[in-house]
């Protein structure tokens, strides 16, 4: 019986803890250890979503996806052409030619950084 | 600090809760409320203050990636402590410092202490008389909240040899404590 209320004692004087002067100073170290790490964490994953958005996008480009928008962005081009040429007629920038790349280098910048937002909105929830 | 004083009310579980859910303010909280409970503990295993900081850091860091582990079964401190307990054993199995450890085993612990009646002594003065193995022991134990089998495991130590390391700290803390053991736990029990 002493036995056993010495050990439930020391129990209680373990419990017993002194009060550190700085405290403070080492909880706000702890906090600045998880927001480096969080912060880490938010540049890895972005990187992995542009990343992951490049291989996407480069995947769409080099297949038959391309032929297909440059399809269904010709005529809108064209009209996208013919707008400027009404403002600026004399800036021939915006032949048809060059102009059916200029869309679909936009739209492949932007499916990047789509499927890249889409991929790090994913791996941060996960 | 904005949502200090919305934190300063809530119960550990519930700033788990919100930790797990990542609001890492209401995890500092978590440390503000237990981070000398856990430093302590490790000074009380024999850790020097600098590594016991240390060492409760990379606890407190632990617990927050395992935040969703905690439901809360026991207390967040008894959880903590386990882990950083278990990070301290690492660390000096790591250093090679826990061959010291296996060496008291194999011999047995020769540090005898005399109890000095007439000295008043609190309990980290009392464990600093404790060999390693001793001291290691029995604060995982009365300190850190696990079983002597856990201690056996975290430590690769037989159980019978852990438990003898037990009974002998044990023993040099009662006549260590004694002079002033009476009086100090009925304080305990007048806080509690």
């Amino acid at each position: 019986m002493a036995e056993l209320d010495f050990e439930r004692g020391l129990e209680r004087l373990f419990a017993q803890t002194p009060d550190y002067s700085d405290s403070e100073a080492f909880a706000g170290l702890v906090e600045n250890r998880l927001d480096r790490g969080w912060n880490l964490r938010r540049m890895l994953i972005g990187a992995a979503g542009v990343a992951g958005g490049v291989v996407g996008a480069s995947q769409l480009i080099m297949s038959n996806f391309l032929h297909r928008v440059e399809d269904a962005s010709e005529g809108s081009s064209k009209l996208l052409a013919a707008g400027f040429a009404q403002v600026k007629p004399s800036l021939d920038l915006f032949a048809s030619a060059q102009s059916d790349w200029l869309v679909i280098c936009l739209a492949s910048g932007m499916a990047i950084l789509a499927i890249g937002f889409v991929l790090t909105k994913v791996i941060e929830e996960i | 600090m904005p949502g200090g004083h919305r934190l300063a009310g809530l119960h550990d579980v519930e700033l788990a809760t919100l930790a797990s859910a990542g609001d890492r303010l209401a995890f500092g909280e978590l440390v503000r409320r237990h981070g000398s409970a856990v430093r302590s503990l490790l000074r009380r295993m024999g850790a020097a203050p600098p590594e016991a900081d240390d060492v409760a850091q990379d606890a407190f860091l632990s617990a927050f990636e395992a935040i969703a582990e905690f439901r809360g079964e026991g207390t967040f401190a008894g959880w903590v402590k386990r882990i950083a307990a278990r990070l301290y054993l690492r660390r000096l199995q790591r250093e090679k410092r826990l061959a010291a450890v296996a060496l008291e085993a194999e011999y047995g612990a020769a540090q005898s202490l005399q109890p000095d009646a007439t000295s008043r002594m609190d309990l980290d003065e009392a464990l600093k008389g404790l060999g390693l193995a001793e001291r290691l022991c029995v604060s995982m134990c009365y300190g850190a909240g696990l079983s002597h089998a856990e201690a056996a495991e975290a430590l690769n130590l037989p159980l019978g040899t852990v438990k003898s390391h037990v009974k002998r700290g044990l023993e040099k803390l009662r006549a260590r404590l004694a002079p002033t053991e009476g009086a100090q736990l009925e304080g305990s029990s007048a806080n509690g």
